[in-house]
């Protein structure tokens, strides 16, 4: 096994595939991490920070429904959708890709016997 | 400032269960639930034989389970053949304890807005464990966290701490879940509290020493329906009295509460941003790595199932939590004027915790309330049975196999320990229970999320994430996070002055977890960057087959074959 890791290390296409999904992942972690702390932050500073003065107002005239509420709403839902997303990639191409390196680090493992 | 202070109390309570307030006595709260005119006294025949019927099934899956529960792989991970589809709903029973209903909608009934923070902030642990930790978890883990810390590192020294941490976070968890079991049945099922506790007590040992986690599994999975349909029924009740629209529910929301437009606005955490920002790195991190719901990842045959069980997972949570924002504010909306749940004092009967249960009275009469408090008791068994499961798999494999027979133990060794381990907990659990009646354990419910966020989630992280760690930096960043974090809860203002009665707090924060996690992460890497062993030159020359592992599952473990 551990003679296939090395030969796997070795191969281009494995950094590929590293660096792509490190990508994704990040971008989409950061994405969560900033709407998580958004919110926080808005319950933290409302109404002094600029952030979060909107979040109390109601979303139109005469409504009792408010921007936080919906932002709250749309979050949990853009999650959702983010996870949906990664998986779509994650178990799509990314997987693609990485049956595509085991299958050269095997093909080459064959042929040095 | 009256509005913050209660929120932070309930704040605290409501991030597990409804064991009692930090500024109030548990105690007279305890009694309040006793006394409670409608139900003292009586059985709720209804509540009790849907959750007799609950117990039927669940009993009857176990008999079937444990005929198929032989190794220590079936035992632990269901032979790792679940699929992502039921593991999904199993780990979104794992991850809704009652708290998730009844604790968010406390909160919302009693602060409004800012209640929501409980359920926004925790959901986002979902796709950051998914992005960051699901695949890496699924290729390098076996049964436990701590197989995959000491994939790389010392096996012993690690699994000592990961194992103790995890038996910390079982057992703290475990009597808040059976102090809140005990309260909520006595309250809603007429029946005693000692007898809750050795009904979870008999139920959990029954499920895991013999059905394993395959049995836990279906528990979980069939509470995990029941929580959900439960929660769509208020829900669409709520909503058809205001002819489907949002606006309409909060609007009677602004009408009923004091705060009136308030309870749509944020602001009850403003005077302590630390505070808040401690509680929010809290929720997320300490959610992402929690090691009775990261276990069900090891029940799937592979990362791509892992994958699919967390996507799954994450729908019904998010669900889940989409609800809440409309029960919470029902429940403003139908139970705060409503002389049929209010005191003589106008107070909510039973406290704010009972306010998604009235509000189920409320909408679909004594049927409703009899389901939804069936399904909060199934919950709190289901939730216990988990923990149990991963209590008893930090016994049997970490500290019986791997740290005192070295790894020698025999299959049918490993499953024997396991059992009684899991009979321990089982006892454990009824005599904690019993003890911790009428006490204040509100540092017991942030005890568990302090410790995942503290010790879990840095060293998986880490290991997982950076070549230069070793085994002695996560073995003193791990023990001296864990210590900050104990000792920050001791002299916070929970434990230092609201139970030992100082005056002042010496840590003036509630949550410490945004330090201590500081404190682990700070720690293992300076020290893991100091050491220059031979040890630690091993460890980092064998980073990249591990990194490898980690991304392309080659050398996992697979599924095994019945």
């Amino acid at each position: 096994m551990q003679h296939l890791y090395k030969l796997i290390h070795a191969n281009p296409r494995f950094h590929e595939l590293e660096r792509k999904r490190s990508r994704l992942s990040w971008t989409l972690a950061v994405i969560v991490l900033a709407n998580a702390f958004w919110y926080i932050g808005a319950t933290a500073f409302y109404p002094e920070a600029g952030f979060a003065r909107f979040w109390g107002e109601p979303v139109g005239e005469g409504q009792a429904l408010t921007w936080g509420i919906v932002i709250g709403l749309i979050q949990t839902v853009l999650f959702i959708g983010m996870v949906v997303y990664y998986i779509s990639r994650a178990n799509g191409d990314l997987d693609a890709l990485k049956d595509a390196v085991i299958a050269d680090a095997l093909r080459a493992a064959g042929e040095q016997k | 400032m009256n509005r913050q202070n209660t929120f932070v109390t309930i704040a605290t309570l409501a991030l597990l269960g409804f064991a009692g307030t930090a500024s109030a006595s548990i105690g007279e709260a305890i009694h309040n639930m006793f006394t409670l005119p409608a139900n003292t006294g009586a059985i709720n025949t209804k509540a009790v034989s849907m959750f007799f019927g609950f117990v039927l099934i669940s009993l009857s899956i176990t008999v079937w389970a444990a005929k198929r529960t032989k190794s220590t792989s079936d035992f632990y991970t269901a032979g790792g053949n679940i699929g992502g589809f039921q593991n999904g709903l199993a780990i979104c029973g794992d991850w809704c304890s009652s708290a998730a209903l009844m604790g968010v909608a406390a909160l919302i009934y009693s602060t409004g807005f800012d209640g929501l923070i409980y359920s926004v902030v925790p959901f986002g642990a979902w796709p950051l464990m998914m992005f960051l930790l699901a695949d890496r978890l699924r290729n390098l883990g076996k049964y436990t966290l701590a197989d995959i810390v000491s994939l790389r590192l010392a096996r012993v020294p690690i699994r000592t701490l990961v194992a103790g941490a995890s038996l910390a976070f079982v057992v703290g968890y475990l009597i808040v879940q059976m102090v809140g079991a005990g309260t909520l049945i006595s309250n809603l099922f007429g029946l005693n509290y000692e007898m809750a506790q050795v009904i979870i007590g008999v139920l959990i040992v029954l499920y895991v020493a013999f059905g394993g986690m395959i049995a836990t599994t279906y528990v979980q999975l069939i509470k995990a329906v029941l929580l959900l349909s439960g929660a769509t029924f208020i829900v669409v009740a709520v909503l058809a009295k205001f002819g489907f629209s949002l606006n309409g529910l909060y609007q009677a929301a602004v009408d009923n509460h004091p705060l009136k437009t308030g309870v749509m606005q944020p602001g009850g955490l403003l005077p302590d941003p630390v505070n808040a920002i401690s509680c929010g790195v809290m929720l997320i991190f300490g959610g992402a790595a929690m090691p009775h719901v990261l276990m069900r990842f090891f029940t799937v045959p592979d990362a791509k199932e892992a994958r699919r069980s967390v996507a799954w997972a994450a729908t019904f949570i998010g669900y889940f939590y989409l609800l809440t924002f409309v029960i919470g504010y029902g429940a403003i909306a139908f139970v705060m004027k409503n002389p049929d749940f209010l005191d003589a004092k106008g107070i909510i009967i039973g406290g704010p915790n009972m306010a998604a249960i009235h509000l189920s009275e409320a909408m679909g009469g004594d049927l409703l309330l009899g389901f939804i408090s069936a399904v909060a008791f199934a919950t709190i068994v289901a939730v216990v049975a988990g923990l149990t499961i991963a209590g008893a798999s930090a016994i049997s494999h970490d500290i019986y196999a791997n740290i005192f027979r070295h790894g020698k133990a025999t299959d049918a060794e490993v499953v024997k320990v396991s059992r009684i381990a899991a009979l321990g907990l089982g006892v454990l659990g009824i005599v904690l229970g019993i003890a911790f009646k009428g006490q204040n354990i509100a540092y017991l419910i942030v005890l568990p999320f302090t410790i995942s966020s503290t010790v879990f989630f840095p060293v998986l992280f880490l290991t997982m994430y950076w070549r230069r760690l070793t085994t002695t930096g996560v073995v003193v960043g791990g023990w001296l996070g864990l210590a900050t974090g104990i000792l920050l809860l001791v002299v916070g203002p929970t434990i230092w002055k609201d139970i030992l009665g100082n005056a002042a707090p010496l840590f003036p924060y509630k949550y410490p977890a945004l330090f201590s996690m500081t404190v682990t992460f700070v720690t293992m890497i300076v020290v893991s960057l100091l050491d220059k062993s031979e040890r630690a030159k091993a460890e980092l020359a064998s980073f990249d087959d591990q990194f490898v592992r980690s991304q392309t599952g080659l050398g996992a473990e697979g599924a095994v074959q019945h």
